[in-house]
């Protein structure tokens, strides 16, 4: 059994930051909390951080600027929150590098799956997290992972949910290769926070629909009872 | 809607015609006195010539037997005047030479028996002065000036050559005039931009007046700004100072035990971030100004259909699985999300359509529930209103859903309708324009 992850948690309200510490530390995460950016510095330096949660509305600091500053002293994963739910704060931070962002308010549940999600794609190994600074194509088409967009190959944003989002980069990153429908399920599952249950042939199936072009046959080829297979070049830059 | 509109001829334009005005009249007046004062001169050196040669040719052809007056009257014919002896009388004096006259009686009272008559005669070449004066015998003597007196050609080019200065003047004054007004063109245009982009204060030129003008104008400016800003400002810290203690209560209601009061907090909680949500949407436009581009319609409708089955409604899409268009796609999103919800809360299903005509991109989303009253269809789309009465109010929101409808279908130039589909439910029809 490993260690627990540990998370430094940079939150300005008191109540808050109490309640998600708490229910960060009922599922098993180790928690640092933060008051603001000074403390979170001390927080950062008391050990070895796995992620940081972060909120980025915190009083003195631009929370943007604090994203900025911490991305260039550490690779370390950054979640942050904003209660804006703007779109332009979502994009910027993604820009900056942070690995995730998150809508206040959200639920316990919401909040430990996209840690999970953002712990295991660090966890993958380094060719993966690498693809984390870039851009994908394939087949004209280009997947933009830190805006976590996806352009048809004249340019148009193609609009989808984060679980389709997760699965098309869950394919690529097995171009070539067969990946189980059980593989697939679990991949994507970590991610979504609301309570549907989506089987992953509707998301396929929906992901191909998105991804048709007239007379091309569909990246995604289903393998039967076995999974699916990515069929196209992918091109990393 | 009617507006009462007074026809205006502009700044300009009525400036212009207070110059005309002036000119005309300043013309007309220097025109009557300098031909009265030119006429008088004229007429004065004129008069006394023609009276001293008129008395001597009279008394001349007078002492002359009838046989040798036509002679007589020829030989004191000189260039300057034309003499003739006849039996008849010439026309009558005519009134245009009545000044004229006097002056001549007045230097030679003599001709006052002489019965003269004076008239002006027109001819090609300019105004003749004729006459003629009575003999004792009753026979008398005509004459006529050899040359012409006040041409009236030379007062027609006069006339001529100061309306063509005065329309120079007045092009020259209307030109001086468009480029004092500047300023106020350019207060006008940025006036009509304003709230539209940045603003930007406007240079102060021009006369005092406008420059007086433009300086309350860009105060004016400024303290719009200030207020939009201000407001921005309060609705974000009232985004996060609403939805910290929501996040508060959504964890510490995790902690409840019993599972139907945890749900129905969970869902007060999803209420008010949808209102806190809401509100900052239709309030706070300014603040998040989102770029149009291109992105794929099609996906999007059928996107929020999907998302709709997953939470087990009702929604289907029809249309291209492509169709790629330049516009806003979250506000665009968050309009066909809320009608989609709108469609969920008053029937059981929704239908998203999606197709392209000539000169337009066309969604509908019609429902199967009970439609609107007709006399409501238009009050709908107002902000803050609500088809539910107040004594049934189970709509989530605050009543903002159509108004950003609106105003997101109005950001891309396109229409919204409203319609009750004969066959009961209601239908929404947004048009975009095809070259948005």
């Amino acid at each position: 059994m490993t260690t627990p992850p540990t998370i430094v948690l940079v939150e300005d309200d008191p109540a808050l930051r109490t309640l998600t510490t708490r229910a960060l530390q009922e599922h098993g995460y180790m928690v640092r909390p933060a008051a603001s950016a000074p403390e979170m510095w001390l927080a950062m330096e008391a050990g070895p951080v796995d992620l940081v949660l972060l909120d980025i509305m915190l009083p003195g600091t631009d929370g943007i600027e604090l994203c900025r500053k911490l991305r260039q002293q550490s690779n370390v994963p950054i979640i942050f929150v904003s209660a804006r739910g703007s779109e332009t704060d979502r994009v910027v931070g993604l820009e900056l590098g942070a690995d995730d962002y998150l809508a206040k308010p959200f639920g316990t549940r919401e909040l430990t799956a996209r840690i999970r999600a953002v712990l295991r794609r660090v966890d993958a190994p380094r060719d993966t997290r690498d693809r984390e600074q870039g851009l994908i194509s394939f087949d004209g088409w280009t997947v933009n992972l830190p805006r976590r967009e996806l352009r048809s190959p004249s340019g148009a944003v193609v609009d989808l949910t984060g679980a389709e989002f997760d699965l098309l980069t869950s394919l690529i990153d097995h171009a070539g290769r067969v990946i189980a429908r059980e593989r697939l399920i679990e991949l994507s599952r970590t991610r979504m926070g609301d309570s549907t249950d989506r089987s992953v042939d509707v998301l396929v199936s929906r992901l191909r629909r998105k991804l048709s072009v007239d007379d091309q046959p569909p990246p995604i080829v289903t393998v039967r009872g076995v999974g699916y297979m990515f069929n196209a070049t992918v091109e990393r830059t | 809607m009617t507006h009462f509109v007074r026809p205006s001829l502009g700044l300009i334009g009525r400036v212009v015609a207070i110059l005309l005005f002036a000119t005309l009249v300043e013309f007309a007046m220097s025109t009557v006195l300098y031909e009265r004062a030119s006429q008088f001169s004229v007429r004065d050196d004129e008069g006394r010539r023609l009276a001293e040669h008129l008395v001597i040719a009279r008394r001349l052809v007078a002492d002359r037997p009838p046989a040798e007056r036509a002679a007589m009257a020829r030989a004191v014919s000189t260039a300057h005047y034309a003499m003739a002896w006849q039996a008849d009388a010439p026309p009558p004096s005519d009134q245009s030479l009545s000044e004229m006259r006097s002056k001549v009686l007045a230097w030679e009272p003599v001709l006052q028996s002489a019965a003269l008559r004076m008239r002006l005669e027109p001819a090609v070449t300019g105004s003749f002065v004729t006459g003629g004066a009575a003999l004792p015998d009753g026979s008398w003597i005509h004459f006529r000036t050899a040359e012409a007196i006040d041409s009236l050609d030379q007062s027609r080019s006069r006339i001529l050559i100061a309306l063509g200065i005065a329309a120079a003047v007045m092009a020259l004054g209307g030109g001086l005039i468009g480029r004092t007004l500047r300023p106020m063109r350019l207060l006008a245009s940025a006036a009509d931009r304003f709230g539209m982009g940045k603003a930007e204060p406007l240079a102060e030129e021009g006369p005092a007046e406008v420059r007086r003008v433009i300086t309350a104008f860009n105060r004016m400016q400024a303290r719009i700004q200030q207020l939009i800003t201000d407001r921005t400002q309060a609705l974000a810290a009232v985004g996060h100072d609403i939805r910290t203690p929501l996040a508060r209560l959504r964890l510490r209601a995790e902690s409840i035990r019993s599972e139907p009061v945890r749900d129905e907090i969970l869902d007060d909680v999803a209420e008010m971030d949808a209102m806190v949500g809401s509100l900052l949407a239709f309030l706070g436009g300014e603040d998040d100004p989102e770029k149009p581009a291109l992105a794929d319609l099609a996906v999007l409708c059928a996107t929020l259909a999907d998302d709709a089955v997953d939470h087990g409604r009702a929604v289907d899409y029809v249309g291209p699985h492509h169709l790629e268009h330049v516009f806003r796609q979250l506000g665009m999103k968050r309009a066909l999300s809320n009608l989609v919800e709108n469609g969920l809360h008053h029937g059981t299903e929704v239908t998203i359509a999606l197709a392209k005509t000539a000169d337009a991109v066309v969604v509908t989303i019609e429902d199967n529930g009970p439609g609107i009253p007709p006399e409501q269809l238009e009050s709908v789309l107002e902000p803050f209103v609500r088809l539910d009465t107040a004594r049934r109010r189970d709509t989530q929101g605050l009543g903002l859903g159509l108004a950003i409808v609106v105003r997101a279908v109005a950001l891309e130039k396109g229409t919204l309708s409203l319609v009750n589909r004969a066959e009961g439910g209601l239908r929404a029809e947004i048009r975009l324009p095809a070259t948005a």
